[in-house]
């Protein structure tokens, strides 16, 4: 609330001054400019009161508690300075959590751009029955996680002979094998991405479909008169055109891998000990078991802000080598 | 005209979806939980974790509605909660809409000193006496007890005695014996013991105990010492021998994989009992965690629920007198809740005397085995505590790390959450 | 919001009848094409056959080393077991997930158009502040931010509540720069008009601005609903009593719980994703160029 209200306070102080050299009715131009005012304000006032409550008073109030000794409490007061920060980087499961989501998003993120192209591509030269295929592949973007989470968990990727890909495995001789809790080889990466690849791989080639469309005739007309085919026209022509789409989907998918909870949650989770014995930890579900599981909600907060400064930072990054994020003004 | 209807429509849209959104707030604000029963003047919240024994539920209801019927101000709404019941009886903490009275499972004294639970020391009246030692210990936190315990659950390994006949395999009477079996008992289809999906969550604390280690005493954390060192190390060669039933459908808590016939060898606990014998007959025994063969003791653990006030509701002498009224007073009812559906050892010494069911076969060997060997997890074994061992387990039987240094780093962790719990 | 559709003016967005122009076939064969295309289609549909024949099965036939494609007998009785379990709560999720999408979907998007046109086409000094409150809340990623969230919701009583489910959701920035951008492009022209007929500014948006905008309205509206139904780590840490569950949780608890009922598990996945497929079915052209949309203006 505050935040909201210093905000259009201080625009209104802002606005006073401007509308007065101007014109040459000064009070007529005062009226309008405080309808403009009137109307501007109660067609923006829900989602600036909106965004400042949820994100402005709520990051200001969690900064705050991470500086604070906060158990089985969120009230602020018990201030402690920076133990909270101290204690996080000294804790090698937040360390390593952030290492391995990394390492999540250089797996998952090539595999699902190039699947996603890929599918793109063929679709794109798909004559008859189009629409029925890029329905067959858009589809499983309208599961959400926990189903797909579900269908590997206990059906796919499940430990008994009879599991769906031990029983794949079993036509080519291999072992029937506990596929989420095989470290090595680290067959759980094959049911993570997997399971992401099922559900995004759709979306994204609707983004590619889309900037394949945009592409003119011309350029290929032109192209194939200089006698250019097959892959020399994917690599002259498509691919410097999808650009801009490539540059979208790279980000996209590196957000939505960044923040990854959903499908670790619901495939690692093992009753009381929790997901502490999961294969890999990603911080989101670090900093739920913080908060939730050990009731420690200074020193979440402390994790949460170290989280998004690094969101933050390595989106402006990406925003300032590719160019991505100006809008067209 | 039909741009005018349109303008109509979506005025009525939105106008409509506003109404919705007042209409659900107000809704809302009125009523966040809901139900309850008419006419009484307090309605107390209580919290149970999902108890996976047909009929649990019933009989959790048919008790508060005898309460009920004993005081009948106070009404009560049982609130049956399945999947991660820490994680969201913590969060609910924390509101209005708290329970008034829940059950832990690991009962953590840093509840008590946080001042989130309330003491109950005039609640157990003269039946304090009744209540076993480690009950009562279990959950006394500087000389008040913090909590009633509902049940003892007894957790130990069972095997299935034709197959290990057959394998020519006695009862394995130390690690070294359990690790050959196992191996022994794997096929290409089959795998020899089954310890928890992971692996890893229930067998380090179990290794670590039954290698002469310690998980927490006197405030200090024990899993960095060599012993516990040893014990993942020991682990790790289970792990190694490909003979341990992973990523099944069905946790260790439940049967399902031992009375399926799909694992000769499980940890699980007594109240599966009653499952296991309707599917298995006689046809199956009871053993505690195996000791090391050097200076290791054999292992059982006494797990079980209690039962707490939230002590920042407002309605805690109800609470006390509800928690009084059925988990210390109501023997019948405790001896029906731990015989009648699961099998559970009721913390009252007389009851749990008077409990037939326990006085025979199977259930009694499990009944001694837990006096002789039993251990309930330190009382400073919340997550944070936990988590860090389970995590540096985890990473040492895969191979991820140098043990050593693996558990001396999460013993160090957990120290410092301990030391905020004590302090 | 299908009804009385006015005349769609260019979102940019593909338009799925156009034929693309298509470079000459001669990289793979055809009917390599073809039967490739054919697998992976099978490939992707394969997960919903299996849903249902798991959700039919008997419980131990689910386990059994034998497969089976198809039960002989299919038990339906999975389906109403499932609204039958005191302990499940599925009936009163679903109806709890439909009122949160139903209304996070409507209201959030007229918001975001709202507040889009007005940083649009409202010229008052300080619009850019707001501009920039708005796109920098953008960059900070909603997940990252649940606990602060938790934080403000849970001081202010929202735990275990529907308002606490539903109204921090309400508020998307990215929306409302996509509305922004699509209200720029808006010609002056058709505006003037409207100010000719004395319309004021409030009425230029409600009555000439925001008719024009219903197929950007219908596709961010139909992503709203299925991000909003599909949600999972907010309702997770917000809606703890099983009244407050929504179908994701009712689920995952399930999933995660003391004892499991496999078949019931996938007859609940079924239920939970049917209205979904049944919607990307009949409004897929906006579902479409809804991701479209939103992929490509970011």
């Amino acid at each position: 609330m505050t935040t909201a209200s210093d905000t259009t306070a201080r625009a209104a102080r802002a606005g006073s001054p401007a509308a007065v050299p101007r014109g040459p009715a000064p009070a007529r131009k005062r009226r309008t400019d405080r309808r403009a005012w009137g109307a501007f304000l109660l067609l923006t006032a829900p989602v600036l009161i909106g965004l400042g409550v949820f994100k402005y008073v709520a990051i200001g109030w969690s900064l705050l508690l991470s500086f604070s000794e906060a158990e089985g409490t969120i009230a602020l007061g018990d201030w402690v300075g920076l133990d909270n920060y101290r204690r996080l980087f000294a804790d090698p499961a937040f360390g390593g959590s952030l290492v391995q989501i990394l390492l999540f998003t250089l797996a998952v993120v090539p595999v699902t751009f190039a699947s996603s192209l890929g599918l793109a591509l063929l679709v794109h030269r798909v004559r008859r029955g189009r629409a029925v295929v890029r329905t067959a592949f858009l589809i499983p973007t309208a599961v959400s996680y926990v189903v797909a989470s579900l269908l590997w968990k206990m059906s796919l990727f499940n430990g008994l002979p009879a599991g769906i890909a031990n029983t794949v495995g079993g036509w080519f001789g291999m072992e029937a094998v506990p596929w989420l809790q095989t470290t090595e080889p680290p067959l759980f990466w094959i049911a993570l991405i997997t399971l992401r690849l099922w559900l995004q791989v759709g979306f994204y080639m609707v983004l590619f479909l889309a900037g394949l469309q945009a592409v003119p005739k011309e350029l290929y007309e032109a192209a194939a008169l200089d006698g250019a085919t097959g892959w020399r026209l994917l690599r002259r022509i498509t691919l410097p055109m999808l650009r801009n789409t490539s540059v979208a989907v790279l980000m996209l998918q590196f957000i939505a891998a960044f923040q990854a909870f959903d499908e670790f949650y619901n495939l690692f989770y093992g009753g009381i000990s929790g997901t502490s014995s999961a294969p890999v930890q990603t911080p989101l579900l670090h900093l739920y078991n913080t908060a939730m599981g050990a009731q420690n909600y200074g020193l979440g907060s402390a994790g949460a802000f170290v989280l998004t400064a690094l969101i933050v930072l390595v989106t402006l990054a990406q925003g300032r080598i590719t160019g991505f994020g100006r809008g067209e003004e | 005209m039909s741009a005018r209807r349109t303008e109509l429509s979506r005025r009525g849209f939105l106008a409509g979806s506003l109404l919705f959104v007042a209409g659900a707030a107000t809704a809302c604000i009125s009523d966040p939980i809901g139900g309850g029963a008419k006419g009484a003047g307090t309605t107390l919240n209580v919290w149970y974790h999902a108890y996976g024994e047909a009929g649990t539920q019933q009989a959790v209801v048919r008790y508060a509605e005898s309460f009920t019927k004993a005081h009948p101000d106070i009404a009560v709404k049982v609130t049956w909660v399945p999947g991660d019941y820490a994680g969201k009886l913590n969060a609910s903490l924390l509101t209005d809409g708290a329970p008034d009275v829940f059950e832990v499972g690991d009962f953590s004294e840093g509840l008590a000193r946080r001042g989130q639970i309330a003491p109950l020391d005039d609640v157990y009246g003269p039946a304090k006496a009744s209540f076993n030692k480690t009950a009562l210990g279990y959950v006394t936190v500087d000389g008040k007890p913090y909590g009633v315990k509902m049940i003892d659950d007894v957790i130990m390994l069972h095997y299935r005695k034709s197959v290990l006949d057959k394998a020519g395999i006695a009862p394995p009477a130390d690690f070294a014996a359990l690790r050959a079996a196992a191996k022994a008992l794997t096929t290409k289809k089959a795998k020899g013991l089954f310890v928890s999906n992971d692996g890893v969550g229930e067998a380090a604390p179990a290794m670590v105990l039954s290698h002469g280690g310690e998980l927490v005493s006197g405030g200090e954390v024990g899993y960095g010492s060599p012993k516990a060192v040893e014990a993942i190390t020991a682990l790790k060669g289970l792990h190694d021998d490909r003979s341990l039933l992973l990523g099944f459908t069905t946790d260790w808590w439940d049967p399902s994989a031992f009375a399926q016939g799909v694992v000769p060898m499980q940890w699980c606990g007594l109240w599966a009992m009653p499952a296991i014998k309707t599917a298995l007959g006689d046809d199956f025994g009871v053993l505690p965690w195996p000791a090391s063969a050097a200076g290791g003791t054999p292992y059982v653990r006494v797990g079980g629920w209690v039962s707490c006030v939230n002590a920042k509701g407002r309605k805690v002498e109800a609470a006390k007198s509800f928690v009084r009224w059925l988990w210390v007073e109501q023997t019948d009812l405790q001896k029906d809740f731990a015989s009648a559906y699961g099998l559970h050892v009721p913390p009252r010494t007389d009851v749990a005397a008077a409990t037939g069911k326990l006085a025979e076969g199977t259930a009694k060997e499990a009944v001694a085995l837990a006096a002789r060997y039993g251990r309930s997890n330190p009382s400073t074994w919340d997550a944070s505590v936990s988590g860090p061992l389970v995590t540096a387990a985890a990473k040492a039987v895969r191979g991820q790390g140098d043990p050593a240094r693996l558990l001396a780093d999460a013993a160090r962790q957990a120290q410092t959450a301990v030391d905020e719990q004590l302090s | 919001m299908k009804t009385n559709r006015p005349p769609r003016p260019a979102t940019g967005a593909p338009r799925p009848a156009v034929r693309a122009p298509r470079p000459p076939a001669r990289g793979l064969r055809p009917a390599v094409r073809g039967l490739s295309i054919g697998l992976l289609t099978l490939l992707f549909l394969a997960p919903f056959y299996l849903m249902l024949r798991n959700a039919l099965m008997e419980s131990a036939a689910l386990t059994s080393p034998e497969w089976t494609w198809w039960p002989d007998v299919m038990r339906w009785e999975n389906f109403t077991a499932l609204f039958d379990d005191p302990a499940l709560h599925m009936g009163q999720a679903l109806g709890n997930s439909l009122l949160i999408a139903g209304i996070t979907a409507p209201v959030s998007t007229l918001l975001a158009s709202a507040a889009g046109y007005a940083l649009a086409r409202i010229e008052v000094p300080g619009r850019g502040v707001v501009l920039a409150l708005v796109v920098a809340t953008l960059m900070i990623p909603g997940s990252a931010t649940f606990l602060p969230t938790f934080v403000v919701v849970g001081s202010m009583g929202g735990v275990n509540t529907l308002w606490g489910l539903i109204v921090p959701g309400l508020f998307n920035p990215f929306a409302v720069l996509l509305f922004r951008n699509f209200y720029l492009r808006l010609p002056r022209e058709i505006e003037e008009a409207g100010r000719l007929d004395g319309l004021g500014r409030l009425g230029l948006y409600g009555r000439i601005a925001l008719p024009t905008s219903g197929a950007m309205l219908a596709s961010l509206g139909a992503l709203s609903f299925i991000e909003s139904w599909n949600a999972f780590l907010w309702p997770l840490v917000i809606g703890q009593d099983p009244s407050a569950w929504t179908a994701q949780i009712a689920l995952s608890t399930f999933l995660t719980s003391q004892t499991i009922n496999l078949p019931g598990l996938f007859a609940g996945a079924v239920v939970t994703i049917a209205p979904l497929v049944a919607m990307f079915l009949i409004a897929q052209r906006y579902i479409v160029e809804g991701i479209a949309t939103s992929g490509l203006k970011g």
